[in-house]
């Protein structure tokens, strides 16, 4: 069945969830009206080489469109990944089209990138090709970024932004997230898996949201803005996160090492993360998993000035 | 002279031995098992509390210690199989025989332990039916159950889950059996008296407070697009024509999609009022969308759901409360109420045969009934009329003498072709006949038989088994709307094409529905949060619903 509708296409861009949406639906009413060219898009069938050797259903564009748009009157460079087509997992495909884009943006070096996470991380079919596709990924970033291209990471879908994902999104410009996003490597049921339930209960969702959620990576600092669940708060925030981000120096790396010395230092031996917003000093800490998103960004504007000299 | 009074006798017995070990009728929780070693004897009817929501755990672990040496060979009768220690009792050989009708996520480990010959199966019941057997030939020697708080008089406070408490305690009292209650606290006055004292001989403080599943929670989220087309189906071609008031919901996310989709396309169908208003029902919070916009007047509870319980209390217009404000459920009338003053029942279901028998059964599974068999069945000992009762029997025989006519309970199963991880819903032979073969039961495990189905709705469609004259005709309904599934490939496609143009098979265009109208926008609620904003932040949903 088409995941695009009649009330989607019709439903302005405020009054549509970003975690609802498809990728296609995000890009569409995240850019200015009528503004995406698609490169490499689904009529080229550039689909896996690898699904198909276990028997798993393809897809035209293998889940990710990187393309050329505007927003707000500039030309910007945008991928989005699909989280219902295999989680938004990083394949051999899908890794070349995201390392090509920004590839282009380092050979421009003056066209900002906007990637739309949506990722479980690498897809385990193609484990090889989705783990070397996240390195030169993550090297194309800096690239990009050293030319003066500004990465902006754009995050709140079902899959959140997971495994190589959240190692990207780390060497982003910038970051925003919704109350929706998650933002980390290992997801709960790998460090359930792994380290026991008495360190991570992964069912607790509770526990998972106040530890990888959108909330707490903007008051660790981890994300640079806050935006309610709508595609017109992610477009406002990408126009506001490219005015404001700084430049590229080997000064944004140190200010970034001393800036994550700090957070080592205030909060390691934090065990949960209500006690690290205390310690940051949010007046009531164990209220903020249910504060609107306006008296949430009230808080975290408080708590936690971003500043834009790191990254 | 002979003696008419042995089992008034054993039981007084009983009690003075279990009162070495009590204080009045308070038991401290180290000394459990030393009670149940004092007032349970070997072969001993046991029930053990436990239904697919709340659990007696703490009594459920005194019994798993007991010596085996005094106390072994229990039958037990109870509910649900659903903890651990519900099948730990017949590893230790403390149990023998067992008579349940539900047991969830123990459904795996029962069927290995009937395969390894560590259970001897009495029967596996609905809910109402063992409830019945309790009063006939299953009566409990001990029944052991759980409640919020006591005083010290034994008076029990149950809470919203009373479920089946007292009709548990009921059968085992007036029955010279021993009644021994866990309880959270002890308490000075209890909130409201759901078990009177004089039926209750033993109270149990527990250290935590009993488990309670959160059951009957869906997450809009996880609702699909296909599921979605299918509740459209239902409620455009279903609720509607036939004007169903009086109803039961399963607790699948297609009846979960049409509790979220009568306040937006229900509304602009113009159903509101004319259909789904009363229901028998768990308090599904699902349904808060909908009475929060008015749709429904009144609604009678098997048991309750963690994290309704403010909502209830704040809403005792739908609900049915106690003196003290919160829910009093019971599952015993409310499975009747489903049986006999419902119209409809609609649910999902694993598997469905080519002439609409239905089962939950898998041949690695053996999860039970619970109540939806009671619930999808036609009540023949039903005597009052109404207009979908009298509409569905029209149908079904419409040359019959019109004063004479038997009415239908409408039985709608409901579901896509392909389920969970692509399994097919269609099959030509039922997993739960190999079962049956395997283990030499006399009766296959069948949740819904054919004759009993009305509709099966999928995303293809609505067959309406009503209408056929024939197993035949039968067949070919259900194989018209079984899509891309092997039964469905197997279809008459001029037969297919015949019941369609009279009406038994109908497309979603047939009923002027586009499958692209089918998104997840125009659900009254997308997510958990969407349901606590809907409901004034009254709902608490439990840590494992949120993503917040």
């Amino acid at each position: 069945m088409s995941t695009t509708s009649m009330q989607a296409a019709i439903a302005p861009a405020a009054l549509t969830s970003w975690y609802e949406a498809s990728a296609r639906t995000r890009v569409r009413l995240l850019l200015d009206p009528e503004s995406f060219m698609e490169f490499v898009g689904p009529e080229k069938r550039e689909v896996s080489p690898h699904l198909k050797v276990f028997d798993l259903p393809e897809q035209f564009d293998d889940g990710i469109l990187v393309g050329h748009g505007s927003l707000g009157g500039s030309s910007v460079l945008i991928a989005a990944q699909e989280g219902s087509f295999m989680g938004g997992a990083f394949g051999e495909v899908h890794g070349a089209k995201l390392t090509g884009l920004l590839r282009a943006a380092r050979d421009i070096g003056s066209m900002p990138v906007l990637i739309l996470f949506d990722t479980g991380g690498v897809r385990l079919q193609e484990a090889n090709a989705g783990e070397l596709a996240i390195a030169e990924i993550m090297r194309a970033v800096i690239e990009a970024r050293s030319a003066g291209a500004k990465v902006i990471g754009l995050i709140g879908g079902r899959a959140g932004c997971y495994g190589g994902g959240g190692l990207i999104a780390g060497c982003c410009s910038a970051l925003a997230v919704s109350e929706q996003g998650r933002i980390a490597v290992s997801g709960p049921e790998v460090i359930e898996t792994n380290r026991g339930v008495e360190e991570f209960d992964s069912r607790d969702r509770a526990l998972v949201w106040r530890t990888m959620g959108g909330k707490h990576r903007r008051l660790l600092g981890a994300a640079d803005a806050f935006v309610d669940d709508t595609i017109q708060a992610f477009r406002d925030a990408a126009l506001v996160l490219l005015e404001q981000v700084g430049g590229f120096e080997l000064s944004t790396l140190t200010n970034e090492q001393v800036r994550l010395e700090a957070r080592l230092r205030d909060f390691g031996s934090c065990a949960d993360a209500v006690d690290i917003w205390t310690a940051e000093g949010v007046a009531d800490a164990g209220a903020v998993p249910a504060l609107p998103v306006n008296q949430f960004i009230a808080v975290a504007d408080h708590v936690r000035r971003i500043s834009h000299d790191t990254r | 002279m002979a003696t008419w009074q042995l089992e008034r006798e054993a039981r007084d017995a009983r009690v003075q031995a279990g009162s070495a070990v009590a204080k009045g009728k308070i038991v401290e929780a180290r000394d459990a098992t030393r009670l149940l070693e004092a007032i349970v004897r070997p072969g001993d009817r046991v029930c053990l509390e436990g239904d697919n929501q709340k659990q007696a755990d703490l009594l459920s672990a005194a019994l798993l210690s007991v010596d085996v040496a005094k106390v072994n060979n229990l039958h037990m009768v109870q509910s649900g199989v659903v903890l651990p220690e519900h099948l730990d009792v017949f590893e230790r050989g403390v149990a023998k025989k067992l008579d349940f009708a539900y047991s969830g996520p123990q459904s795996a480990r029962i069927a290995t332990m009937l395969f390894g010959g560590k259970i001897e199966l009495g029967a596996v019941h609905t809910y109402l039916e063992l409830f019945a057997r309790y009063f006939i030939d299953l009566t409990p020697n001990v029944a052991l159950v759980a409640a919020v708080s006591a005083d010290r008089d034994g008076n029990l406070y149950t809470g919203p889950n009373t479920e089946d408490t007292p009709t548990v305690v009921e059968a085992t009292a007036f029955k010279d059996g021993v009644v021994v209650a866990q309880v959270n606290q002890i308490v000075d006055k209890v909130p409201r008296v759901d078990i009177p004292a004089d039926r209750v001989h033993f109270i149990v403080e527990a250290d935590k407070r009993f488990f309670v599943e959160p059951l009957f929670t869906r997450d809009p989220a996880a609702i699909t697009e296909g599921q979605i087309l299918t509740a459209m189906l239902a409620i455009k071609g279903i609720y509607g024509p036939y004007g169903v008031q009086r109803l039961n919901h399963g607790i699948g996310f297609s009846t979960a999609a049409i509790e979220l989709l009568l306040p937006t396309y229900g509304e602009k169908l113009g159903l509101k009022g004319k259909v789904a208003t009363h229901f028998a029902l768990n308090p599904h919070p699902a349904l808060i969308p909908a009475i929060e916009s008015g749709w429904v007047k009144q609604i009678h509870s098997f048991g309750s759901e963690v994290g309704m319980e403010n909502y209830i209390r704040a809403r005792s217009d739908i609900y049915f409360t106690g003196a003290d404000g919160s829910l009093r459920s019971n599952r015993a009338y409310c499975q009747t109420a489903g049986l006999y003053a419902c119209d409809m029942f609609i649910g999902s279901t694993l598997q469905i045969d080519l002439q609409g028998n239905s089962s939950t059964v898998t041949t690695s599974r053996i999860a039970g009934f619970g109540g939806a068999p009671n619930m999808g069945a036609d009540a023949r000992g039903r005597r009052h009329p109404s207009e979908p009762w009298l509409k569905a029997g029209q149908e079904a025989d419409p040359d019959g003498h019109v004063l004479l006519r038997r009415g239908r309970k409408l039985v709608v199963q409901i579901g896509e072709t392909f389920g969970d991880k692509n399994v097919p819903l269609f099959v030509e032979k039922l997993d739960a006949l190999e079962l049956a073969e395997k283990l030499n039961l006399d009766l296959a495990p069948v949740m819904i038989y054919g004759d009993d189905v009305t509709h099966i709705v999928t995303e293809e469609g609505i067959a309406n088994l009503l209408l056929c004259r024939s197993s035949d005709e039968r067949e070919q309904a259900i194989r018209g709307i079984a899509g891309y599934t092997d039964v469905g490939r197997g279809r008459d496609l001029g037969q297919v094409q015949r019941l369609r143009e009279r009406g038994v098979i109908r497309r979603p265009e047939d009923l002027g529905i586009n499958p692209l109208d089918a998104d997840r926008s125009i659900l009254a609620a997308r997510s958990i949060k969407d349901i606590v904003h809907w409901s004034g932040g009254l709902y608490e949903p439990p840590s494992k619903f949120r993503n917040w």
